[in-house]
């Protein structure tokens, strides 16, 4: 069934096309319930009628999260260029625009770098939103490499699975630090606080969906925003010398932000460019943009 | 930032009396307030003229005037009291209006009060359309297109520009009063006359029909640090020419994708920071063009509104309690969420499960009246169900309603007037939209008749297959797989007798064999992500129980329902009562009701709130999982009444006045003869059920006589005859209103004086309340009648009359609890 003007198939031809499983018709808040007091658990889907018993035991044959470099699989094979901007919806009759367009090359001011651990198209999209000619690298890119295409910034991704085991991302960041103007999201947060020093930790149940309250300490404002990691930075753990706090979740008071005092770097946890999600932190990329374009000046402080 | 020092004193401006439109969500809203500011330590002086509220019980505001709500009464008790600030935002357009007349007036000026939750300014651009659509354009929003007119020749000359269907709304006036809508010329002239007529200002604004489209509101709130949280979008199920108030509404919204729902929040979010709404809570409305995705902005309330209280009882957030607290500076991450304890009220609500309101309309009572539903809000209340679908949300609301048998065309109804009854939204179209999607009108059709959403419309095809299925089989052969699916869709075990030709007890026994029983979920604001403290519950047919219930000795108070016209606030406000008092005794309370705009709905008025329907079903299984002591049913009016003895014969405690006694004052023939006995004079009377026997009775006592059904609640039919034609009409209408029941015929006393007296008893005592004099004399209903207290030309004598009979009667009832008694002299 759909009932949208945009609609070209239903929700359940789309899924059956990309050979996705769904779940329907369970107890859903039982579920949720479960996983509050025990915490994630590994899961299994089945519909061939094997035995639950049996289901359990493979299910907890399977890793868990912590330890898992999971970036290397997902990512690119090799480095391409994105020249899409957001997806619209009209907003009048008279601009009945409904997929991506392409920007105009005359807008594109910033050359980024964005390292793929993940990636999500809609960070792409913005960044072109935003005046940025995107050119998007394999998770493994060395910074050398980088650095040789002459970025005017450089983005880190979101990601699956434990930021520990990324060594490589690791280390090529801390080459990048204060070279160029970085900016992580979620994973790229994780992997810029263990390149500034500091540590990660695994949540309880993670952080999971579109309506998480951040304070951003700098305004004193709150942004809802969507969210989904399991991983989180340990504030505590970073150089207060050096790093300054910028975002904090408050439902749990867990880390959401951070930048560094004197160089040009910052990142959040969460995910600004949510899509499903709420547009209230948007100004990230305009800060990304207008850091960039500080940095470009010749004589900056951040330099 | 920290609540605000330079403020001692606020007064808060009630609704005053209850109004289409404008019902008890305000008393909900201002307790709430005067509940937030005195915690965080504010005097508190309340202004209302109607004293059938919470909000002006003694003990709810540090001082309360119970005084007409004008300019001049208000400026007198500013001058009296000298508040620091004054709180417009709670007491509903009154509240609004009035507050813009003192602040006009130079009062609030003169006497240094300073106007908290919205300025001027911000309450001036939102009520008045042109300022408002000015504001939306600035901020590149678009609108439908209109113009003001302030006379009929202007008016006329925007017809050829705009085209025709138009809507006409008239400046300032509360509930759409006025407002209409036009398809030619000759309706446009008495539209736009009306509308002007009607406007304080004699200004309507001519608009572009958005008739058809999908409609939208959002809840929305906003603090000094601009922070801003939606807390729920309400989905109309009617689309745009039905006035929201007179709307199903749905929430969460059903039908928006992501997409257009972030666009939606961000226009919302954008109408506010114009309008300059700096704290609190709005209400913002859209409309959806379903073919192209054109989304317009409608209109916003810069205050609390019905929607608001909807919005707090469907998510568990209570908007007017935060708003009040953030017209003192307070923030919205300062504040935490009652419910989760731990997470701060500066989140935006998880909803899983879907909340479905349908209004409570009564146009049987005002016969003549045209029902047609549009753009002039008509419905006198409204009942709320919760489901963890659509479909169970919807068929636990309409069988939420009075009466709650499921209604359906009779088979010989021609599908002519079947489709005349779709295409024109009247308060019994969903009743015809089920009968059609029955009898097989195809979906597309009823899509083009209803311009309802395609999606609502597959639902309920959905609904109806499953019924169709279980129509195949009996009561005896039905498998526990289909007993469960059927409920899961929130069928009621009297709609499953009706399709399986049995009674409601055997489908209960059978779902009893297979365990096929509701568990209880909570609204907790979060879709269970952190722990709830708050026991509001809801029914559904999952696997988990969450309701917990509690060991301590525990009473059950059945609330009143819908609002009606004869059954308003004022039960809801004993059924508080009960709940307060039975606290203080040390039991634990539950409180049942289905009205979203009532304080005994808020989950801080008893300490475990069922929001669920009063039928016999839902109260027992409510009763099986929290086995109360005793279930009170005498304070919630006729609805909780008339489950009594059936409750009884199910095993409930009930407490108070035994059923059978409510039986017996509420059967007028058995009554009659209790009162033949006690030797209390009562009118000549007689019962009749055919017109011919009605004739005859009528002869026998004298004419006129009062001809009334038996069961009745604020008069509902009651007609005064002179002669004898018009009773035996009466008692043929009567017979095919519903199952046969005596009417009622009484002598009629002209020129009587009516008395009142409400009396308390315990089986033993009897304590007279009071006695109030009708000023009308009998024949006007009492609800409908002046009347003052003490009474002032009754000789003391019949006052002692009054009183013994009064005790006589009680005594003869074994009335525990209340008692109210009419008396003519």
């Amino acid at each position: 069934m759909a009932s949208n003007w945009r609609s070209a198939e239903t929700a359940q031809l789309y899924l059956n096309r990309h050979k996705i499983p769904v779940i329907w018709d369970i107890d859903t808040r039982a579920l949720v319930r479960h996983l509050r007091n025990v915490g994630a658990l590994r899961g299994i889907v089945a519909t061939d009628g094997t035995p639950a018993e049996q289901l359990i035991f493979e299910a907890k044959q399977l890793p868990g999260m912590t330890g898992q470099e999971l970036a290397s699989r997902v990512t690119c094979g090799k480095a391409y260029g994105w020249e899409k901007s957001s997806v619209e919806v009209a907003t009048s009759p008279w601009s009945e625009q409904m997929g991506e367009s392409d920007a105009h090359s005359e807008t594109r001011k910033h050359r980024v770098i964005a390292y793929d651990f993940g990636i999500k198209q809609n960070i792409l999209r913005l960044l072109v939103d935003h005046q940025c000619e995107v050119q998007v690298v394999p998770a493994q890119t060395s910074a050398e490499d980088v650095l040789e295409l002459k970025p005017d910034g450089v983005f880190l991704s979101n990601g699956p699975g434990d930021p520990e085991p990324i060594g490589y991302a690791v280390e090529n960041i801390r080459k990048l630090i204060g070279q160029v103007p970085v900016f992580g999201i979620c994973l790229g947060h994780q992997l810029c606080g263990l390149a500034l020093g500091g540590k990660t930790f695994k949540l309880k149940f993670g952080h999971h969906g579109s309506n998480h309250p951040v304070k951003n300490l700098l305004t004193e404002q709150v942004e809802i925003t969507a969210q989904n990691h399991g991983f989180c930075v340990d504030p505590e753990s970073l150089p207060s010398s050096k790093v300054e706090i910028t975002h904090v979740n408050l439902n749990d008071h867990t880390n959401e932000g951070m930048r560094h005092k004197s160089l040009p770097l910052f990142s959040v946890q969460y995910h600004p460019e949510a899509s499903p999600g709420p547009h209230d932190s948007h100004y990230l990329f305009t800060e990304f943009t207008d850091l960039m374009k500080e940095f470009a000046q010749p004589g900056s402080s951040r330099r | 930032m920290p609540k605000r020092k330079d403020i001692k004193k606020i007064l808060i401006i009630g609704s005053g009396p209850i109004i289409i439109g404008q019902a008890c969500e305000f008393d909900y809203s201002g307790a709430q307030a005067c509940k937030a500011l005195r915690a965080e330590g504010y005097k508190v002086v309340l202004v209302n003229s109607n004293p059938a509220t919470i909000m002006t019980d003694p003990e709810l505001a540090n001082r309360t005037y119970i005084e007409p709500l004008t300019k001049e009464y208000l400026e007198e008790i500013i001058a009296k009291e000298k508040p620091d600030a004054l709180l417009p935002t709670v007491g509903g357009q009154t509240a609004l209006n009035l507050a813009v007349e003192l602040s006009e007036s130079g009062i609030l000026e003169k006497y240094k009060v300073e106007m908290i939750g919205a300025s001027l300014r911000a309450i001036k651009v939102a009520e008045d359309r042109l300022w408002f659509k000015d504001a939306c354009r600035k901020i590149g929003l678009e609108v439908p297109a209109s113009a003001l007119v302030n006379n009929a020749q202007d008016a006329l000359r925007l017809c050829d520009q705009l085209g025709f269907p138009l809507v006409i709304r008239p400046s300032f006036t509360l509930g759409g009063t006025g407002g209409s809508i036009a398809y030619n010329k000759e309706e446009f002239g008495e539209a736009i006359a009306h509308a002007l007529d009607m406007s304080p200002v004699h200004e309507a604004l001519v608009e572009e029909s958005v008739l058809g489209w999908k409609e939208y509101e959002l809840e929305v709130m906003r603090d000094f640090r601009d922070n801003f949280v939606v807390i729920c979008t309400i989905e109309n199920f009617d689309p745009m020419g039905v006035h929201t108030g007179d709307s199903i509404t749905v929430v969460p919204a059903q039908t928006l994708t992501d997409k257009e729902y972030q666009r939606m929040r961000d226009a919302a979010a954008a109408i506010i920071r114009e309008v300059g709404v700096e704290t609190g809570g709005s209400n913002v409305q859209f409309a959806v063009n379903p073919e192209n995705g054109r989304m317009v902005v409608i209109e916003m309330n810069p205050r609390v509104s019905r929607s608001s209280a909807l919005a707090s009882k469907a998510t568990g957030f209570p908007i007017a309690k935060i708003a009040a607290r953030l017209a003192v500076g307070m923030t919205l991450d300062e504040i935490p969420n009652d419910i989760t304890k731990k997470t701060p009220a500066c989140f935006e609500p998880t909803i899983d499960y879907v909340v479905v309101k349908i209004p409570k309309w009564q146009f049987e009572k005002f016969p003549g009246a045209d029902s047609t539903l549009g753009t002039q809000m008509k419905s006198v209340g409204e009942v709320m169900a919760i489901g963890r679908t659509f479909k169970e949300a919807l068929q636990k609301g309409v069988r939420s309603l009075e009466p709650s048998t499921p209604w359906r065309a009779p088979t010989e109804t021609p599908d002519s007037l079947l489709r005349e009854k779709l295409a024109t939204p009247r308060p019994d179209r969903i009743h015809w939209l089920l009968t059609a999607m029955e009898r097989g009108l195809p979906a597309q059709e009823i899509c083009d008749l209803t311009k309802i959403d395609p999606w609502f419309i597959h639902q309920i095809e959905e609904l109806t297959a499953v019924n169709r299925r279980a129509a195949s089989v009996t009561v005896e052969t039905a498998s526990k797989d289909l007993l469960r699916e059927v409920k899961r869709n929130g069928t009621s075990d009297e709609q499953l007798a009706q399709i399986w030709r049995t009674t409601p007890a055997s489908v209960r026994l059978q779902r009893a064999r297979y365990n096929v029983a509701p568990v209880f979920k909570r609204v907790d604001t979060c879709a269970a992500e952190f722990e709830s403290f708050t026991p509001y519950l809801y029914s559904t047919y999952e696997d988990e129980d969450e309701s917990e219930p509690g060991t301590r000795p525990k009473i059950m108070v059945l609330g009143s329902g819908p609002n009606r016209i004869g059954q308003g606030i004022e039960f809801d406000y004993c059924c508080c009562h009960a709940a307060f008092a039975l606290r203080e005794d040390g039991f634990e309370t539950i409180m049942v009701n289905c009205n979203p705009e009532t304080v005994s709905t808020d989950y801080d008025t008893s300490d475990r709130l069922y929001f669920e329907p009063l039928t016999l079903e839902d109260v027992l299984a409510i009763v099986e999982r929290e086995k109360p002591q005793g279930v009170i049913v005498q304070f919630g009016g006729q609805t909780p009444l008339n489950l009594a003895l059936e409750l009884k014969r199910n095993g409930v405690p009930i407490v108070g006045t035994a059923p059978e006694s409510i039986d017996l004052a509420e059967d007028r023939r058995r009554f009659g003869r209790l009162l033949e006995e006690l030797k209390i004079p009562q009118p000549r009377n007689a019962t009749a059920l055919v017109p011919e026997e009605a004739a005859r009775v009528a002869g026998e006592i004298g004419l006129p006589v009062l001809v009334r059904p038996s069961y009745v609640l604020g008069g509902r039919a009651m007609v005064i005859a002179y002669d004898v034609n018009t009773v035996q009409e009466y008692v043929a209408q009567a017979a095919l209103m519903g199952p046969a029941r005596p009417v009622l015929i009484d002598q009629f006393l002209e020129e009587a004086t009516e008395v009142d007296v409400d009396a308390l008893a315990d089986g033993t005592d009897v304590i007279i309340g009071g006695i109030m004099e009708h000023i009308e004399e009998a024949g006007v209903h009492s609800g409908d009648s002046s009347c003052v207290l003490p009474p002032v030309s009754l000789s003391p004598a019949i006052l002692d009359t009054i009183r013994e009979y009064t005790k006589r009667l009680a005594l003869a009832l074994k009335v525990v609890g209340l008692m109210n008694v009419q008396y003519a002299i």
